[in-house]
């Protein structure tokens, strides 16, 4: 039971970590960013090509995998977003098309496929992470053993949760990204320049989605388009758990995490996640501003 | 925009449509035109939802798929393998394959779901349960999704993890669906003793005309007084609430009307690419439509339906080369993303101002339009 349970927490902190990054940009920004799963893509090859070519492991490519997913997400924001405010729809179809070009980008080595030129990592194969030793095996724990890169996923996810906590309450920026989200043009008026604030979400935001990446990388195959379903289950959980919410997705993660987990056990992994997408559709018909969310004004 | 020009364009349309056996000869090109025919018509279902109903359905692959698999089943069982299992009646051949020693080969009970293709044994009933199963389940989730005034976003979230769960479903259902392979090897439509090869000139006539009778239908339904109410709710839901229109009626009819469309055309690609798969409830395959309903002009019929049709002989032509085919979807994200940004009204709308121009009329934005650039 206890490893039942384990492995759904381990399965919502996936979840978390993928919709972490959505919650405050769907929230703040009302822009829904179906280019976030190829963030994590983005995020995963990064850890490739920095284990290729600079012998680095996991721990190394966090950092790099959340300045380079900023990097990218802040140039979507300040090319193609900033010019769709106020049109929600279409930011999803657009978004969309960023994400094919993305994925196209990585399968064809950024183009020199074309000219014959490979680059390693790159292309429309499979690639494999090493974990570090350290985070290889077992650990004992409440009389059973858990698998150590899970624990670690959690640990991680905790960490950033708790990094976006602070950020987003503590601090200047965040007082300002949460008045944006309560209301955009009151903030505008207050002196805040919304602009900014929304270059600035959309970037961590997509960053966020990076260092998912890295963690993906360790446990998952990397390939171009494991992000296109990574953005449908993020999407779930900020919408299950109220947009804006950051209580509300690390509940509902780990709600559809320990569900997935709990119907895996007793059934299968395909009729899990059906499971999980019918208790999405039945949260939102009786619930559609999620469980937790605040007094829109 | 007059309407003689906009009835010509349909007019124009239908006659290439219609006489195009008359240029292209070639069996193979009749059958993929066949084929893009149909997602012209998907072209049509995302317009009327999305365009005329402002309800972005991001599942339209579901009703797709569910009078796919409808006709898919009736036709699998009138294959010839199907029919050579060594019993009095048909038996797909995938069931035999995981049947348990010692099975019954019938439908009955080979397997504990197997019964429920013994009605499928009938053209007849398969061609029907393409058409009012899709109905049923819009009709059911529209009721409970517009009743609830679940709005937007919010349903183009449920409706894709609707199709998806399906998907799921069916891939879970190995036994009675053959799982994630899908529904090969069919035999051919058969009405009143004449069999719809795929590649006859006939075949592609029968999609043709469902194509034109489909176009003129929800081009005269959009036009009846219920669609202007429908255009009406898109616009402004509350105002029409606040008339007294019964809001959540309009939408779930359109909403089925729109599902039996892509029923329909379900049934249609299972005749002419002769299989039913799961993919067809891939989100990618949703959100395909979509595309070529933007592409085209989303609140434009004939554009949404035009665009389908065009994407996919441009893509056609284009993949022949193999090192073209990936490069082909990296276009294909650009162009979405340059019509997104650039061109909201698509090819549709292009064409309008085009013609609008040649006969010397000055551009005039919607109220919609004009009313939203003041708000900005």
């Amino acid at each position: 039971m206890v490893d039942t349970l384990f492995i759904g927490l381990s399965i919502g902190s996936i979840l978390l970590l993928v919709a972490l990054g959505l919650t405050i940009t769907y929230g703040a920004m009302g822009v829904i960013n179906m280019a976030h799963g190829e963030m994590v893509m983005i995020g995963a090859y990064v850890t490739v090509l920095s284990g290729i070519y600079l012998g680095a492991n996991l721990l190394v490519a966090m950092p790099l995998a959340f300045l380079v997913a900023g990097a990218i997400g802040w140039g979507i924001e300040w090319l193609l977003v900033r010019r769709l405010y106020g049109r929600l729809i279409d930011t999803l179809l657009a978004t969309w098309g960023i994400a094919i070009l993305l994925q196209q980008a990585v399968r064809l080595e950024l183009g020199l496929s074309f000219f014959g030129i490979h680059i390693d990592g790159l292309g429309p194969g499979l690639q494999n992470v090493d974990v570090p030793a350290f985070l290889r095996g077992t650990i004992p724990m409440l009389g059973t053993e858990i698998n150590a890169y899970r624990s670690f996923i959690i640990l991680v996810t905790l960490l950033l949760t708790a990094m976006t906590w602070f950020i987003m309450y503590r601090t200047s920026i965040g007082m300002q990204v949460r008045a944006v989200m309560r209301n955009r043009n009151m903030a505008a008026a207050c002196g805040i320049d919304v602009k900014r604030v929304n270059a600035l979400t959309f970037a961590y935001g997509s960053a966020l989605a990076g260092v998912a990446g890295v963690m993906m990388a360790g446990f998952k195959t990397v390939f171009p388009d494991m992000g296109a379903s990574m953005v449908i289950d993020g999407f779930m959980v900020v919408v299950v758990g109220g947009v804006g919410s950051l209580f509300g997705a690390v509940a509902a993660s780990g709600i559809l995490g320990e569900i997935n987990g709990l119907v895996a056990a007793a059934t299968n992994d395909i009729l899990a996640r059906a499971v999980v997408f019918g208790t999405v559709i039945v949260v939102i018909v009786l619930m559609p501003k999620g469980l937790f969310s605040f007094k829109g004004r | 925009m007059p309407r003689f020009v906009t009835y010509g364009a349909y007019a124009l349309f239908m006659a290439a449509i219609l006489l195009l056996p008359l240029v292209v000869d070639d069996p193979f090109w009749l059958n993929r035109f066949a084929k893009y025919g149909v997602f012209g018509m998907l072209g049509i279902a995302v317009a009327l939802s999305w365009g005329y109903a402002g309800i972005l359905n991001l599942g339209q692959g579901l009703f797709f798929g569910i009078g796919a698999y409808a006709i898919a089943m009736s036709l699998k069982l009138a294959s010839p393998t199907s029919l050579a299992q060594g019993s009095d009646t048909p038996v797909p051949d995938f069931m035999l394959w995981n049947a348990e020693p010692g099975a019954q080969t019938d439908l009955c009970c080979i397997n504990s779901g197997s019964f429920l293709w013994i009605p499928f044994q009938s053209e007849w009933f398969g061609m029907l349960m393409g058409i009012v199963l899709p109905v049923i389940v819009a009709g059911i989730l529209g009721t409970v999704v517009f009743r609830k005034r679940v709005a937007g976003v919010f349903v183009s979230i449920i409706t894709l993890a609707l199709v998806l769960l399906v998907r799921l479903l069916i891939i879970d259902a190995q036994p009675v669906t053959n799982g994630f392979n899908g529904l090969t090897d069919l035999g051919w439509l058969t009405i009143g003793g004449f069999e719809f090869d795929p590649y006859l000139t006939e075949t592609y006539y029968l999609i043709a005309v469902s194509l034109c009778v489909v176009l003129i239908g929800t081009r005269i339904l959009v036009e009846t007084r219920a669609g202007l109410i429908l255009q009406a709710i898109r616009d402004d839901e509350n105002r029409a609430r606040y008339l007294g229109f019964d809001v959540p009626a309009y939408q779930i009819f359109f909403f089925a009307v729109s599902a039996l469309i892509a029923g329909f055309a379900g049934m249609l690609y299972v005749v002419v690419a002769e299989f039913a798969s799961p993919t067809f409830m891939d989100l990618t395959f949703s959100i395909t439509m979509v595309v070529w309903a933007a592409v085209g002009g989303r609140s434009s019929i004939l554009g949404a339906c035009i665009g389908a049709i065009l994407i996919n002989t441009i893509e056609a032509s284009i993949s022949e080369t193999e090192a073209f085919v990936e490069a082909w979807k990296a276009i294909i994200g650009l162009l979405f993303v340059l019509v997104v940004l650039f061109l909201p009204r698509g090819i549709a709308g292009l064409a309008k101002d085009g013609i609008g121009a040649l006969l010397g009329r000055r551009k005039t934005p919607s109220p919609v339009a004009a009313a939203k650039e003041v708000t900005e």
